[in-house]
């Protein structure tokens, strides 16, 4: 069956119904970057970095959350995708969440030969994979379950 | 009743489908009955996905029914019927079948399946609305997932009610039956705020009770993508006002009077339409539309969609103008 509701206002996916925001903020981002919350009780977040430690505090957040709650997520594409990841996992859907993301910023680059993945701080179209050293080639395929672009051996096919 | 005297011809609906004979009737409460369907030659049944149902021919007529098992490997299909007197003589006719009689019946369909990422489902049934739910219920249980259950029916009159208790366990946690407005009104509004992140929630019954509790769950802050319900139980749409279609392609023009679906219509005709669930769920029919308003009464279509009357589902749908142009 299809749902009838309408899409959220762009840029803003606060729509209305929701009981309450989590607004977690990463690195330098000011919280004055987050939407209205229309009056409804608001939990305000703020690390320096999506750290392992950091995500396991957030899932915790998130685990103890119910259903009605929406989610914000401020700062550098790489903290924010980390986290967005993490909000999936326990069952946050894409339209309860909503990116505000640093225009600029690095972001991570997933490596298929070593499963690593590696801090792009450049945004180039090569990185060296700290895992196996291969230069990888970045592509545009981002995956949300990684919070990653997708590379791969850069040069492969050229004769060696 | 013999079997051929039930089945004169294959409906389109049914074609293709399955031939089975029933092999158990059970009485639920006074007007709901379950009818079990297996093979005649024994064996497995197809597998279908847990809240798909069945359309059944009866006489020269169709209807839907949900399944009610978990759809894992069955060897029967057992569905629930409610007794409507009023209604176009499909539950009356189900109500007839004794043990032995031959059906023709469609594979099983699949409109109202479980979000695979959900980490618990929120059943919520009413009246014989219990029966796609007791499938969910059932496959949860099955495949180690949890669910909870808010079953609202008449005091004694509860299909499937011994079934559900029988769930009760590790995977469905919760069954909380209310037989009046009253109470299910707070279960349904403590159980809308209690529920972890993971949650989807499904519900089935009239169309009535469950626009109420998709308006709740909203206004509780449940996006769309959470709810799911089923919407074959529609009430029964009346037969409409008589209306002419003109097939532009083909030049021809066919009267479709009242209480024959446009569908009908193009079909004696000789027209093959696509066409799955014909109660205007599915989406399969639609049609081209190039001049007049439809009068949409399907559930598949958006609001905008029928507002712009570029496209109907002949199914159900018929029209507010004298005259009707298709692309066809």
């Amino acid at each position: 069956m299809r749902s009838a509701s309408t899409p959220p206002a762009a840029g803003n996916g606060l729509e209305p119904g929701f009981r309450g925001v989590i607004c977690v903020s990463f690195g330098s981002t000011g919280d004055t970057a987050v939407p209205d919350t229309d009056g409804q009780p608001r939990y305000d977040l703020h690390f320096e970095a999506a750290t392992a430690d950091t995500l396991l505090e957030l899932k915790s957040v998130f685990g103890s959350s119910r259903v009605g709650v929406r989610l914000v997520l401020a700062g550098p594409p790489t903290d924010i995708r980390a986290a967005a990841a993490v909000a999936a996992d326990c069952g946050l859907l894409g339209e309860e969440v909503t990116l505000l993301s640093q225009e600029t910023g690095p972001r991570f680059v997933y490596c298929p030969h070593c499963l690593s993945t590696t801090v792009d701080v450049t945004a180039g179209t090569e990185v060296t994979c700290h895992g196996c050293s291969t230069i990888l080639a970045v592509t545009d395929h981002f995956s949300r379950r990684r919070g990653a672009y997708l590379g791969y051996s850069a040069h492969a096919e050229e004769a060696a | 009743m013999t079997a051929i005297a039930l089945q004169p011809q294959v409906h389109p609906a049914v074609e293709g489908g399955l031939h089975l004979e029933v092999t158990d009737i059970s009485r639920q409460t006074e007007s709901i009955v379950s009818i079990t369907f297996a093979a005649p030659e024994g064996g497995r049944l197809p597998s279908y996905v847990p809240g798909s149902h069945l359309v059944v021919q009866y006489g020269s007529g169709v209807n839907a029914y949900s399944l009610t098992g978990s759809g894992n490997a069955p060897s029967d299909y057992t569905i629930s019927v409610l007794r409507v007197d009023e209604g176009a003589g499909g539950s009356v006719a189900m109500h007839r079948l004794s043990v032995g009689d031959r059906v023709n019946v469609s594979r099983p369909r699949s409109a109202f399946a479980p979000a695979s990422t959900a980490s618990h489902h929120l059943l919520v049934a009413a009246g014989i609305g219990i029966t796609p739910i007791l499938s969910h219920a059932r496959a949860a249980v099955e495949r180690g997932n949890t669910a909870s259950m808010i079953y609202v029916h008449r005091p004694d009159a509860g299909a499937h009610v011994a079934e559900a208790r029988k769930l009760l366990g590790p995977g469905l946690t919760a069954l909380i039956e209310c037989t009046n407005r009253g109470s299910f009104q707070s279960v349904l509004a403590e159980a809308l705020i209690t529920q972890p992140l993971g949650t989807h929630l499904y519900v089935c019954g009239p169309v009535v009770f469950m626009d109420a509790v998709l308006e709740e769950a909203r206004s509780q802050g449940w996006s769309s993508a959470r709810l799911h319900s089923e919407a074959f139980g529609a009430a029964e749409l009346d037969a409409g006002e008589p209306f002419t279609v003109h097939l532009a392609r083909s030049g021809v023009r066919l009267e479709v009077p009242a209480g024959v679906s446009l569908l009908d219509t193009l079909e004696t005709a000789g027209k093959t339409i696509p066409n799955m669930c014909r109660k205007g769920i599915c989406g399969e029919c639609v049609l081209p539309v190039l001049r007049g308003a439809p009068q949409h009464r399907d559930l598949y279509l958006s609001d905008q969609e029928k507002a712009e009357n570029t496209t109907m589902m002949c199914c159900v749908s018929r029209s507010n103008d004298p005259e009707l142009e298709l692309d066809l």
